[in-house]
């Protein structure tokens, strides 16, 4: 067996597990875990194309996230439009906005970079609770949006079960999984994480940084607004303190960063990791000992840093180049 | 290769203690086989709201207590109650999340929750797809019982109830005690309840003349209220109407005595101005204040005061809205139990829409009966409104209106005094 | 017009205070280079100490500093020696580590979620201190004793840490590993010892800030989430690492919240703060007394 067919093998089996998972776990609630683990992978992943790839560490991605899940309700909320089309809309305007907020932060480094995408998310979610109504558009302020869960069908990205959104959101995750392989060995992904590591060479190399970067920023952001509308009409309801969120902000940069920030694998893991622990811990913990789940969660989050400060991809894709070596090599490596 | 090594080393440490920590979620304790009603409560635990979300839990403990240990529910062979909590953060999705969980992996027979009218909303929907009944002990927000849904039942009073009864003291006031108010404030936290109330007022100040001089709601993570203080000050409204989370309520009051603030009448809509610690953290500054609530400890029903008297033993506090009503609701539970004879979650259902409960422990609020409406809202939820003032025992909250349920022998202190 | 009076001292007096609340934080990213998420839990953990301190000796209120700056400076001296040490040493070759954010942020959902364990989710204000509800009057302007006194304590600590910085042989050891750690532990500083004494510094100037608030606010185990955000806006309004831009920033802010509510309702000035925040960013990201080296 080769090493190409070892891979091939092994990401087949993969899909073959992840797509026959709904068979076996009939439980909703477990099912409602897995697909906010896909979910949050999926967010991560997307964030990864500016926080791995181009070495910044944007702290304001639930804005982002907002933008799709607000686009897609209000449009069909009001106009009756699709889903399916908000989510695009969605996706556009928070283009529009990523870059916005890239073209002047783009130029600052390290905490200062953090602070400013911090405020712009605060900022974005204070407006939003401020206003009830913006000009026909019904915004509702701190009250957020329901969906009333009327009209069940794909054309209306709404279902009564939760197989469906399990194989979209799947499907979601692959593309994007798919699309940052790709982008990983293209000339930008090069130029990206070039420019995150040492961007006086690289400019000096002739690369354009700011404006890789402020790529970067337009394809995370188009990506991760999908998502918004994904959580939307997957919870039916929407409200800034959910959607626009800090939490959510820090979550999506956290799974990143323990998972492994600009590798393919590592919000992948993060999220299988990070994600039943936070769930688990609340479940059993929650109710005996008021905070104590999340005072594991903290726990566990320093631990990692402390003993992986790559993330967890560093054991894990340690593990799996040595088993891979052992299935493939007929001939003994050189140590 | 020592590198290696050393990684490994430190994800065997890294697993070792993941397992340990799964080692530990796997043991929850198996229940045998004698028959329980599992009931699954959602609560804000932790988070900004985990004070009222503790004071439900304790509430919801001592009456599964008291029940269990009356025998259980006799219908079902003396079935005992089970509770299971589960946290909310005061997050809609991690309720939502919960709900889920509760009714597909720990198969409970009914829900209970979740105080933020933010997370009951969404789990209403919830609740609704699996068809298992919900009571809603407090969170007043209107829509909550105005979605058609057949499985949610509300205790407490919605919020045009709330305001309602607001309007109706401020007019029986100005009645009893010849002193005309024209002007009102509102000032509330800018979230789904303070807005909900603030709507309502609106309209209600509008039906019955009032001038609204302020209308100002401001953020619940506001450090520093004194400006909202200095615009009321300015403004010199005869009523002044809040809507506060705890926090918030304690810095408003004092505040406002700092600034030597005094309308005719500071009312407040129970939540932060209800809260057990509110009077211990304000004082004296909250004298004359009145808020409306469904309960005071001064109610007259039978067992109220013995009611109160042993929870302010086991758990340090009086009894307050969230948690009478969760009290309430754990025994309008029992008795639609002892009706269905079922843990068919349909049965219950059905049994709760029948209730009509007029005895027990479950009497202790200021409601004549719990009885719902076809769209699950406790028909007979009534407010009282309470004055906080000094009668010689140190601060207390005396109820004062409507009339009949006043404290014998007090006359409310109106329009508060101008000192 | 004189309303605008009274609200602009009641801003700067409440700025002040946001301006101490932060200091901490802009010493210890200064020199750590790094954003401590866990700042506003340090200052919660500071207004328990304060509380308690006054509660159970019934002292004045700045009387317990006696305590409580020890005490705090203990703490966070002890805090970055075990927990944040290791990451530094793990990272050594990178400038601004990110693992340690979320370290940082591990410390706070630690920090609080413990005092929810351990105090409870009660809200606590100290009742009977002599500060309390105390104001001063010149006719129609009402100035709050208690503000006035976390205005001083602002200015004071400021100062004080500002002349420890500039005057003392630690305080340049500090200034040095600050501008360049590697410099500094050729000439024979030990960068993490000073790290230590940077944080318990940061964290004792959080305690201080803990007896300001105390005499008129309350304390509760997520009080410090409150102030977390803002003390990040003023710190980069002022300049991260500028102990002066700190207080400035802060009063800045106070300002905004208290004038503005006149003109327009409370919850948009948090809008304006924002607003302003970024437009500083843009135009000056070094802040108003930033170094440029750190942006």
């Amino acid at each position: 067996m080769t090493r190409q067919q070892f891979q091939a093998l092994s990401l087949g089996l993969v899909a073959a597990v992840v797509l026959a998972l709904p068979l076996f776990v009939r439980s909703a609630t477990y099912l409602h875990i897995l697909i906010l683990l896909y979910l949050y992978a999926y967010l991560t992943t997307s964030w990864n194309l500016v926080g791995g790839f181009a070495g910044v560490l944007p702290l304001g991605h639930a804005t982002f996230v907002g933008i799709g899940a607000y686009t897609s309700t209000i449009l069909s909320l009001q106009y009756g439009v699709t889903p399916w089309i908000g989510m695009l809309a969605g996706g556009l305007l928070s283009v529009f906005v990523g870059v916005l907020i890239g073209l002047p932060t783009f130029k600052m480094r390290g905490a200062y970079f953090a602070l400013a995408t911090i405020a712009f998310a605060e900022g974005i979610r204070v407006m939003v609770e401020n206003i009830d109504q913006l000009g026909p558009l019904k915004i509702n302020g701190p009250r957020g949006l329901q969906i009333p869960p009327l009209n069940f069908g794909l054309a209306n990205f709404m279902f009564p079960g939760k197989e469906p959104y399990y194989y979209i959101i799947v499907t979601m995750l692959a593309a994007v999984l798919a699309f940052t392989y790709f982008i990983s060995r293209s000339k930008l992904g090069y130029y990206l994480s070039a420019g995150g590591e040492e961007p006086e060479a690289a400019m000096a190399l002739g690369v354009n940084v700011a404006r890789c970067k402020l790529i970067a920023m337009a394809m995370s952001s188009f990506l991760t607004a999908l998502a918004g509308t994904f959580w939307a009409q997957f919870t039916l309801y929407i409200h800034p303190k959910s959607v626009i969120s800090l939490d959510l902000s820090f979550e999506i940069a956290f799974i990143a960063l323990i998972g492994g920030r600009g590798s393919i694998g590592g919000p992948i893991l993060g999220a299988i990791v990070l994600r039943p622990v936070s769930d688990i811990c609340r479940i059993y913990f929650g109710d005996k000992l008021p905070g104590l789940h999340l005072i594991i969660f903290g726990v566990v989050l320093i631990l990692v840093m402390i003993f992986l400060p790559r993330g967890l991809q560093e054991p894990f894709s340690g593990l799996y180049n040595k088993v891979a070596d052992r299935l493939t090599s007929t001939v003994p490596r050189q140590e | 290769m020592r590198e290696m090594k050393k990684i490994q080393n430190r994800s065997v440490a890294f697993f070792a203690v993941l397992a340990l920590v799964g080692l530990v979620y796997c043991s929850p304790a198996l229940c045998a086989g004698e028959k329980v009603v599992k009931v699954g409560n959602i609560e804000p635990l932790s988070g900004p709201s985990a004070a009222v979300g503790q004071q439900g839990k304790n509430a919801r403990d001592m009456a599964v207590e008291e029940i269990n240990a009356a025998g259980g529910i006799k219908s079902l062979g003396g079935a005992k109650i089970e509770m299971i909590y589960a946290d909310s953060e005061s997050k809609p999705e991690k309720g939502v999340a919960e709900a889920e969980r509760l009714i597909n992996t720990e198969k409970v027979h009914v829900l209970t929750g979740c105080w933020n009218s933010s997370v009951t909303y969404p789990v209403t929907a919830v609740a609704e797809r699996y068809g298992i009944p919900f009571i809603v002990p407090v969170s007043v927000a209107d829509k909550i019982t105005a979605q058609g849904f057949k499985t949610v039942f509300r205790i407490a009073a919605k919020d045009s109830w709330w305001t309602r009864d607001q309007f109706a003291f401020l007019k029986d006031m100005q009645k009893e005690f010849n002193t005309k108010l024209e002007t009102v404030a509102f000032v509330y936290e800018n979230g789904d309840w303070g807005k909900g109330f603030a709507e309502q007022w609106k309209k209600l100040a509008g039906e019955a003349g009032y001038k609204v001089v302020l209308d100002e709601p401001y953020p619940s993570s506001a450090t520093d209220l004194s400006p909202v203080v200095q615009k009321i000050k300015r403004a010199n409204p005869d009523v002044l109407l809040l809507t506060s989370n705890a926090a918030d309520a304690i810095l408003l009051t004092n505040t406002l005595a700092e600034y030597k603030v005094k309308p005719k009448a500071i009312i407040g809509s129970g939540g932060g101005h209800a809260d057990p610690s509110f009077l211990q953290a304000t004082g004296k500054n909250a004298q004359y204040l009145f808020d409306i609530v469904e309960w005071e400890t001064d109610v007259n029903k039978p067992n109220a005061r013995e009611i109160n008297e042993k929870f302010k033993k086991k758990y340090g506090y009086n009894l307050a809205g969230e948690s009478v009503d969760a009290y309430i609701a754990i025994y309008v539970l029992a008795d639609a139990l002892e009706r269905a004879g079922s843990l068919d979650p349909k049965a219950i259902r059905d049994a709760l829409a029948k209730t009509k409960l007029t005895t027990g422990p479950a009497m202790i609020a200021a409601y004549d009966a719990i009885e719902f409406d076809e769209t699950g809202q406790n028909k007979q939820a009534a407010l009282v409104i309470v004055q906080i003032n000094d009668m010689g025992k140190g601060l207390e909250r005396i109820t004062v209106w409507p009339k009949n349920a006043r404290r014998a022998g007090y006359t409310p202190v109106f329009p508060a005094p101008q000192k | 017009m004189i309303y605008v009076l009274e609200d602009l001292i009641n801003g700067i007096l409440m700025g002040s205070i946001y301006g101490l609340t932060a200091l901490g934080l802009t010493l210890i990213f200064g020199v750590l280079k790094v954003i401590n998420f866990a700042h506003g839990s340090m200052l919660m953990v500071g207004m328990y100490a304060a509380y308690w301190a006054v509660a159970l000796t019934g002292v004045h209120p700045y009387l317990a500093l006696v305590l409580v700056i020890p005490v705090m400076y203990l703490f966070g001296h002890a805090m970055q020696d075990i927990i944040i040490k290791p990451i530094f040493k793990a990272e050594k070759q990178v400038r601004e580590p990110i693992t340690v954010i979320i370290v940082t942020t591990g410390v706070w959902y630690i920090l609080d979620n413990l005092s929810l364990l351990v105090f409870g989710p009660q809200y606590r204000t100290l009742q009977d201190n002599p500060l309390r509800g105390k104001m001063l009057e010149f006719g129609d302007i009402m100035i709050s004793v208690p503000k006035l006194w976390g205005f001083a304590a602002a200015v004071a600590t400021a100062l004080a840490v500002y002349l420890f910085l500039q005057k003392t042989r630690m305080g340049r050891a500090i200034r040095a590993t600050s501008l360049d750690r590697e410099a500094a532990s050729l000439m024979g500083i030990n960068q993490y010892r000073i790290y230590n004494v940077a944080f318990g510094i940061g964290t004792a100037t959080a305690g201080i800030a803990g007896v300001a608030l105390v005499p008129f606010y309350n304390v509760f185990p997520s009080v410090g989430v409150l102030f977390d955000i803002k003390g990040f806006i003023i710190v980069v309004l002022g300049g991260l690492g500028s102990i002066g831009g700190a207080l400035l920033g802060g009063m800045i802010v106070g300002v905004i919240e208290s004038v503005g509510p006149q003109v327009m309702t409370a919850t948009w000035t948090e809008a304006i703060v924002y607003a302003l925040f970024l437009l500083v960013l843009f135009v000056k990201p070094s802040g108003l007394f930033g170094v440029k080296y750190d942006w």
